[in-house]
């Protein structure tokens, strides 16, 4: 007999750190140690009620917690945002592929992100940062709805912006009185002379009409189409490629994604919905 | 021993039943459904000329099913040697179609392959197919020729049992006093058989010879309004998913018992209109029509892209089971003329 594909692991909540008015991050430990790649994504059982598929947002480097942010988004997400520390989950994975990390050495590694759609991006920048030489730079340019949509808020005002190497511009939708940044969506504050595109990779990761209009941006800076990784937002409910659910055209997003290049999948219509 | 004689089928499967739960086909208005042989205490066992209603993934991905549990994990129970009888080639073709998804090195769903494993195949010759069946259009045959354990066929005065597995082969071997021997006219009139029912399909679906494989059809066709066209009717019962043997979508959904938490994987349906619906609300296929293409693309060109081979049989089983009158013949008879009519055109233009 084999094992059971579809058997979690048990965990229990440790810690709650709130990040926006709808965007919670949850520490996990898990019983056993759980090892992923920057990228892959895992199923998260709350017992009784449900699963979802979340990719965590902590760096792959630390195996005995994972931190995964969680916005208040559907049925299951709304109970998790209710759970206090202690709260026993499962959590079943890794899945998909991830960020071809290897692949982006010697590169600029170019990081359009909004939103939620931060938390996988803060996995992949923790894991560049840990080996910041080996990129020619790590540009980030991430939008929010408005300053305190905003994840991460103390490391993303205040440490990353300081690290070697590292270049971050934030913009928002809708200013309050203590924001003197960009006002604007994202797109509006990439630049083709952000970086050298000759010799860089693009990472795109936000709500699906964010990913559309950045990929069109990119492509029109002189992207190719496979220098362009988009994390795409599917349903994946078993993560082993049989239930169906996440199949974007041939693929299966729980296995050969949720990071795919805009060359893989461009074909495919209603990729944005 | 390849290939015996046996004058009834009631002493093969009594045999068969003395170390496994039998299952056979039963008649059920125009329909075979299959139904527990109990030996003596079952009327004799039934000859099903077609294959039967429901499909045979209902032994090996039953339609709801404990996955997983918590706090206490569980794996698949352990699965009592099972026989089935009266599996079509068709049925056999769903399982070597179902097995590429489930079985699969890295992933294998321990579940299934428990049944799987258990499950003895005595498959039979299809000797008169339905209105419905298009097996051969789809380059099948409506006569298993590999992937049984036995292989039953009828013939005068009684049945051809052949041993297709090393598992059947010892069966014949193990009760060769059961069994005649199988003089040359035997297997002629079989080959005649086989011809015949051959024929008769061919005739049947002479008005379906598609230009070019399905896979070519489907893709080329991709955006063509026939999907939303033949979607019109379509009711949205899923039973069309529901009855096909090679349909696997599931979905798996946390449930509250008394003293533990259960994970439940059950069968979906992609033709459901909140089946790719994320928690946020985007839904690449809102439309019914768009649900169809994907669901024919899934069969024809995606499956195929990765596997090898087409996600249908042919069995025409979602045919009988349509309540909108969607004839998946007549999509593919339809996206074929629309191609070799694109075609026709283009060839035109550029003349």
């Amino acid at each position: 007999m084999t094992g059971n594909l579809y058997q979690p692991i048990n965990a229990a909540v440790v810690d709650i750190i709130e990040e926006s008015p709808t965007i919670k991050s949850f520490v996990i430990a898990p019983e056993t140690a759980f090892g992923f790649a920057t990228g892959q994504f895992v199923e998260l059982t709350l017992p009784g009620e449900g699963e979802a598929p979340f990719t965590p947002s902590s760096s792959p480097a630390v195996t005995e917690q994972m931190e995964i942010t969680i916005m208040k988004a559907g049925r299951v997400t709304a109970l998790l945002h209710e759970c206090d520390k202690g709260q026993p989950l499962g959590i079943r994975g890794p899945y998909g592929t991830g960020y071809p990390v290897d692949e982006f050495a010697g590169k600029h590694v170019y990081i359009v992100g909004g939103g939620v759609g931060l938390a996988p991006i803060r996995s992949l920048f923790l894991t560049l940062v840990d080996r910041i030489g080996d990129f020619k730079s790590v540009v980030c340019r991430f939008g929010a709805r408005t300053p305190e949509d905003f994840i991460y808020k103390s490391t993303l005002f205040g440490a990353w912006q300081k690290l070697d190497g590292v270049d971050i511009k934030l913009t928002v939708d809708k200013a309050n009185d203590d924001w003197d940044g960009p006002v604007g969506v994202v797109t509006k504050i990439l630049s083709r002379k952000d970086i050298d595109i000759k010799n860089a990779v693009a990472v795109v990761c936000g709500p699906p009409v964010m990913m559309k209009y950045a990929t069109v941006s990119l492509l029109d800076f002189g992207f190719s189409p496979a220098q362009v990784y988009l994390s795409m937002e599917k349903n994946m409910s078993c993560g082993v490629g049989k239930c169906g659910h996440c199949m974007l055209g041939k693929y299966y997003v729980c296995k050969e994604g949720p990071v795919f290049t805009f060359e893989q999948i461009a074909k495919y219509p209603s990729l944005w919905d | 021993m390849e290939t015996a004689f046996i004058s009834r089928l009631r002493p093969l499967l009594d045999a068969i039943a003395e170390t496994m739960d039998v299952y056979t086909p039963r008649e059920v208005g125009e329909h075979y459904v299959y139904s527990r042989y109990h030996g003596s205490n079952s009327p004799d066992p039934q000859w099903n000329d077609v294959r039967t209603c429901t499909p045979a993934k209902d032994f090996l991905f039953p339609p709801r099913e404990m996955a997983s549990a918590f706090p206490q994990p569980v794996g698949p129970v352990a699965v009592k040697p099972f026989a089935v009888f009266g599996l079509k080639a068709c049925d056999l073709r769903s399982m070597e179609i179902l097995d590429r998804v489930f079985r699969e090195d890295e992933f294998e769903d321990s579940f299934y392959a428990a049944r799987r494993q258990a499950m003895f195949t005595i498959a039979s010759d299809c000797s008169c197919p339905g209105d419905s069946c298009f097996c051969n259009v789809l380059g099948g045959k409506p006569y298993p020729e590999s992937g049984f354990d036995l292989c039953v066929s009828s013939v005068v005065d009684g049945y051809l049992v052949e041993g297709g597995s090393p598992r059947g082969k010892n069966f014949l071997f193990s009760h060769a006093k059961m069994f005649g021997d199988v003089p040359d006219a035997l297997l002629n009139e079989r080959a005649q058989h086989r011809e015949g029912v051959l024929q008769r399909l061919a005739q049947a679906h002479a008005d379906l010879p598609l230009d070019v494989p399905p896979k070519n059809v489907v893709e080329q066709r991709y955006r063509s309004e026939i999907f939303d066209e033949e979607a019109r009717t379509c009711v949205e019962c899923q039973a069309c998913t529901r009855v096909c043997p090679t349909c696997h979508c599931f979905y798996l959904y946390d449930t509250k018992q008394k003293d533990y938490f259960a994970k439940m994987k059950m069968w979906d349906s992609c033709m459901r209109v909140g089946y790719a619906q994320v928690a946020g609300g985007a839904n690449p296929r809102k439309i019914l029509g768009d649900r169809l293409r994907h669901r024919l693309m899934h069969k024809f060109v995606w499956f195929f892209d990765r596997y090898g081979v087409e996600m249908c049989v042919g069995c025409g089983r979602c045919i009988d089971a349509e309540t909108g009158g969607i004839d998946i013949r007549r999509v593919l008879r339809r996206l074929n003329d629309e191609l070799s009519d694109t075609d026709r055109t283009t060839v035109k233009a550029t003349t």
